[in-house]
């Protein structure tokens, strides 16, 4: 079953909301395919570790991990993401630009209670540029519908 | 990706522009910052307040102290209570055990001052 592709809303919260939201691309990992929106908020790979009481968020976030190769795993990512959703993201951004076994990892499963995604290359960047300038955002996530293919008809 | 400035602190083993510290040098003790919406890795001697230290042959880590702790050794141990608790016996309790009583300035429970 080919994984879903999401499209993924972003749009500035402390700017003039002037210009169209920046569009993205990822895709659904885990079967969790669906609809989310939550203020992003960054977190270390590291974070997702245990399930100390670290802080816990206030309002609706969602959680975006950018995964890196050159940290050990202390858990299995759907353990990572499910542990995210459990301390209350909406949904879990991946960017698996500098992970490559990730995307593998997660495709089988198929138990996730909210959305799940992998972004990777200009989408990933984007993502995590705003969050290496603080740019606090609203980010919406909802299933990419494909406008339909027509078939060439020779008339 | 590359070396950011975030990379340049004494105790990085590892780091990336994102993430900040990935790894620390033997001894340091790795915390996760939450700036705003920014959470990085930063390697410390030790660990900052409302925070213990906990060593393992992995990684060394700073980890939360319960709630309602300001300070702690450890999960189990407080050593300074949040405004409203008390301490006794290294817990954080809102009330005291007979024969003592609260002492909002040191924020511990206390014998009762004589008569």
């Amino acid at each position: 079953r080919p994984a879903l592709r999401a499209v993924i809303k972003v749009a500035l919260l402390n700017h003039e909301p002037t210009g169209k939201p920046i569009t993205l691309e990822g895709v659904f990992v885990g079967g969790s395919a669906g609809y989310a929106e939550g203020k992003l908020m960054q977190y270390h790979p590291l974070s997702l570790c245990n399930t100390s009481e670290d802080e816990r968020q206030e309002n609706d976030f969602i959680t975006i991990v950018k995964l890196e190769h050159r940290v050990p795993r202390c858990l299995p990512l759907l353990d990572k993401a499910r542990m995210a959703l459990d301390k209350g993201a909406q949904a879990v951004i991946f960017d698996v630009s500098d992970d490559a076994n990730a995307a593998a990892e997660l495709r089988d499963t198929d138990s996730l209670p909210r959305p799940v995604v992998l972004v990777e290359a200009e989408h990933a960047e984007e993502l995590m540029g705003l969050v290496n300038k603080n740019e606090e955002a609203k980010v919406r996530i909802d299933i990419l519908v494909e406008p339909p293919r027509w078939p060439h008809y020779d008339v | 990706s590359g070396v950011s400035s975030g990379c340049q602190q004494g105790g990085c083993l590892t780091c990336s522009d994102y993430n900040g510290c990935l790894s620390c040098k033997p001894r340091f003790f790795m915390h996760l910052e939450r700036i705003g919406m920014k959470q990085i890795g930063v390697c410390m001697t030790s660990c900052p307040p409302g925070f213990y230290g906990t060593r393992s042959p992995e990684r060394n880590t700073c980890t939360k102290c319960r709630s309602e702790c300001d300070s702690c050794f450890n999960k189990n141990f407080c050593t300074r209570c949040r405004a409203g608790f008390y301490l006794h016996l290294g817990k954080c309790q809102e009330n005291c055990p007979e024969g003592l009583v609260r002492s909002d300035t040191q924020r511990e429970c206390v014998p009762r001052c004589p008569v």
